[in-house]
């Protein structure tokens, strides 16, 4: 049966001549159509001028604890099974990305927790010890008054399948109380659309300050035309799609990107006992098999510590029984034949490089690979789709140096070890480029408030206006019942 | 050519062999019969071969025919020494280009050249010569003296040594690169001579003919054709196919139909070819002594008919390294042979983590 969906969001009456583009799906034996709106570089003008005025007039006098109260009743609909648009989501997902669906439920179930209103109220805090700053004006501890005001127009550039992402962005976005123009990502058009589209219904007023719209990747008509408008511009993706952006962002706008990122787990010797041991190895795997390692924070390598009751070669050897378990329970997606042959050149470097060739365990008939190293080995990404490396590392000390030569694609380290070395590596860690810390079988699920990339989400959009203090003084000196001095 | 540091049985295989290849095509049985003699042969004195096997649980035992026959990934070319016999006893050894350290080159060893001559030299008269048994000829790339490691330059310079007529040369050198004016020269006389001419070579050096023409046209007599081969290779100046044949048809009037493709690596002992490049993606097929399967890069199962894959050889002429072997190509099986659709690229990033060809990318700069 094929499903047809019309994505995208657009405030207002569709500008005349608007063009939808088709994207179309298969996965799981079902095929779906994503029709996204593709508007000119003209009718990209219109809207984000448009979506700009909007937030001018609505947005930016609201308490930020509306907005939050919008979005929490949007996530609400999105937590509860029996809710059409989490039933729609949960359809239309795992036949987009691929993923397997029970995957897709219980990973977005967990995400959209860091979206109710307490966990929006700590992202604020975060940022924000006095978050009335996003509102109107607050004393500063230096004297005067601070505010902050979000962009007038925040575009956005999102990129890749991982189911929700674009959440992120969008809800800093309307903390801010920006206007928010989002692009699409081909490979996943509709949780974006879906929840703008939801914002539409529970509160037109705030979905009122949102477009959701898609171009061809590298078209640089639309997106030149959205990124001149826009004051802020946000994006997502490889290098290569950062700097095509870059480029077109006007030097007088801020420009925030995220490049992709490869994500490590050390798990140490107190871990490895033969009680706790086979329960890192399974915590390990989840977060490997967790959208097939299409994360940012996923895990391409093991670092596990000798000297552990279980040797780092018996802990692989949990790891890939438990990802063929995972295999049987979540199936890995079926693969192009790009990533097949990015798979089986990532097995055939194990095998064949190297001075001392890898174990691999899991055959090219796997859905999984663990290649296990005795020696320690230079940081690098695996193929994904469950390809993971476990290299012994006489301690975890050594690490640390391993990745500080790729600081700029760090990001996630799953970490299982005591409290006293939890903080010391942690130290070596962040100096070597890591930004974030988190338990193993959490990697995939960041807190909410996290420093995405090592930075502030909505710290980053703002501009604080001050009013110095020296600037209070002085208008009291002219207030009508300023008394002179004799 | 020492052939006392050959296994005991390769001399009787490679008679066998070269009968084989004279003959005018085989049967099923027959191509099944002598590739699993040969991967018997490979699987004994082939020692990272019979490993890579083992790992898969494949022995001589349980190959009935070439289907059985594991492929060896072109990367093993480059890891490990395939060879049955010791390097240092080899006729010849080719080279992949690509890289300048020497040690991540893939090499395929040869020791004895008159099997891959055979080979080349049997297709090479059967797909490009047509009713020529001579032909003068032209070529675009270094010679055998210069790059004795190359498998193309080897190739090139046999044709014109059996089949080119005695002004037959090389036009290009490592040093001075193309002698344009040279070529331009050479076809204007078989231009006014009325006699048919062969160009040959590297599609790259094609590429720098055509810049260095400037739209300068000939109109080579009827019976001229051309031969390029390798692709672009990441060199900065990539025309498509159809602009490409479009624009040597043009620059010398030789009609696509004789404008041939050839396709070979430096990992076989054979070469395919199509039937000139009238449409494009052209048909292409080996000799009857290679065959080719399309496969699931991973799995190495066949893909349905009509689906992409990557292409595995069996070429019976590869007969000291490995008969089988899975290559990057990716291709589509048809009517009469495969389609070839270019490299395996990288696979993208699909979400927000790090693909290994933007991590290599970004050690490299």
């Amino acid at each position: 049966m094929m499903l047809r969906w019309r994505a995208g969001h657009l405030p207002g009456p569709h500008p005349a001549g608007l063009r939808w583009h088709t994207l179309a799906f298969e996965a799981h034996g079902r095929r779906a159509e994503i029709e996204v709106p593709a508007p000119a570089a003209d009718q990209v003008r219109h809207i984000a001028r448009g979506v700009r005025e909007a937030a001018h007039r609505h947005l930016r006098q609201r308490p930020v604890d509306a907005v939050i109260r919008t979005l929490d009743q949007a996530v609400a609909r999105l937590l509860d099974p029996a809710d059409p648009w989490r039933k729609q989501a949960d359809d239309l997902l795992p036949i987009v990305s691929g993923y397997d669906a029970e995957m897709v439920r219980l990973a977005l179930t967990g995400y959209l927790h860091s979206f109710r209103a307490p966990q929006l109220q700590r992202f604020v805090a975060e940022d924000f010890p006095n978050p009335k700053v996003l509102d109107g004006f607050q004393p500063a501890v230096k004297g005067g008054a601070v505010r902050a005001f979000g962009p007038s127009l925040l575009a956005h550039s999102w990129a890749g399948n991982v189911p929700g992402l674009p959440l992120w962005s969008l809800a800093c976005g309307l903390l801010v109380k920006a206007g928010n123009v989002g692009k699409l990502p081909s490979a996943e058009p509709v949780f974006a659309s879906l929840f703008a589209q939801l914002l539409a219904q529970i509160d037109p007023e705030l979905a009122a300050c949102l477009a959701v719209v898609w171009w061809k990747g590298g078209d640089r008509g639309p997106s030149g035309a959205l990124f001149a408008e826009a004051d802020t511009v946000l994006a997502y993706g490889g290098n290569a799609a950062l700097q095509e952006v870059r480029e077109q962002v006007p030097v007088s706008s801020r420009f925030l990107g995220y490049g992709h990122k490869v994500g490590v787990a050390l798990v140490g010797r107190a871990a490895l006992d033969p009680q706790r041991g086979p329960v890192a190895a399974r915590l390990t795997a989840h977060d490997v098999a967790r959208y097939e390692q299409q994360g940012c924070y996923s895990p391409h390598v093991v670092y596990v510590e000798r000297g552990g009751a279980l040797s780092p070669a018996a802990f692989a050897q949990y790891l890939a029984a438990d990802l063929q378990a995972l295999a049987h329970r979540h199936p890995r997606r079926a693969l192009a034949l790009e990533e097949a042959a990015a798979v089986a050149a990532w097995r055939q470097a194990a095998e064949w490089g190297g001075h001392a060739p890898a174990l691999i365990l899991g055959d090219e008939q796997s859905s999984w690979s663990v290649v296990v190293h005795e020696q320690p080995q230079p940081l690098a990404p695996s193929a994904g789709q469950r390809c993971v490396t476990v290299c012994a590392v006489d301690a975890l000390d050594d690490v640390a140096p391993l990745l500080a030569p790729h600081a700029a694609f760090l990001q996630t380290v799953g970490l299982a070890t005591t409290p006293a070395e939890l903080y010391r590596l942690a130290d070596m860690l962040g100096a070597a480029g890591v930004t974030r810390i988190a338990p193993l079988g959490a990697m995939t699920q960041p807190e909410p408030g996290w420093h995405h990339d090592g930075r502030f989400n909505l710290a980053d959009l703002v501009r604080m206006v001050e009013i110095e203090g020296a600037a209070e003084r002085a208008a009291d000196a002219l207030a009508p019942y300023a008394q002179e001095l004799r | 050519m020492n052939t006392a540091a050959w296994p005991a049985g390769m001399a009787a295989l490679i008679e066998r062999l070269l009968a084989f290849l004279a003959q005018d095509g085989c049967g099923d049985a027959e191509f099944d019969a002598l590739a699993a003699a040969l991967f018997a042969l490979q699987y004994e004195h082939d020692e990272p071969y019979r490993r890579f096997c083992q790992r898969r649980g494949i022995t001589p035992r349980r190959v009935a025919g070439w289907r059985d026959i594991p492929p060896v990934p072109i990367t093993a070319f480059k890891a490990a020494t395939l060879s049955c016999v010791p390097p240092p006893d080899c006729e010849r050894i080719f080279m992949t280009s690509g890289t300048t350290r020497a040690d991540t080159r893939g090499r395929n060893h040869h020791p004895s050249i008159a099997v891959w001559d055979r080979s080349m030299q049997r297709n090479f008269r059967r797909r490009f010569m047509g009713e020529h048994d001579r032909l003068p000829m032209v070529l675009l790339f270094p010679g055998e003296d210069e790059l004795p490691n190359s498998s193309l330059a080897r190739y090139l310079a046999q044709a014109g040594r059996v089949f080119g007529a005695p002004s037959s040369r090389s036009y290009v050198t490592t040093h001075q690169g193309l002698d344009a004016d040279g070529v331009c020269a050479r076809l204007q006389e078989a231009q006014r001579a009325g006699e048919p001419i062969a160009v040959l070579g590297a599609t790259f050096s094609f590429a720098h003919l055509l810049d260095a023409l400037a739209g300068r046209r000939f109109a080579l007599p009827p019976g001229s054709r051309i031969l390029d081969t390798g692709g672009y290779k990441g060199q900065a100046r990539e025309l498509p196919p159809d602009a490409f044949y479009a624009a040597l048809a043009d620059a010398f009037g030789v009609p696509r139909e004789r404008c041939i493709n050839m396709y070979g690596m430096t990992e076989l002992s054979s070469q395919c070819y199509d039937h000139g490049n009238a449409g494009v993606p052209s048909v292409k097929s080996g000799p009857h002594w290679l065959r080719t399967r399309v496969v699931d890069p991973l799995t190495g199962r066949d893909v349905p008919v009509g689906e992409r894959g990557v292409l595995a050889h069996c070429d019976l002429a590869n007969f000291n390294s490995a008969t089988a072997i899975l290559t990057e190509d990716v291709g589509v099986a048809v009517e009469g042979g495969f389609v070839l659709l270019g490299r395996a690229q990288g696979a993208e990033a699909r979400g927000c983590s790090l693909a290994v060809q933007e991590f290599l990318e970004a050690a490299r700069a």
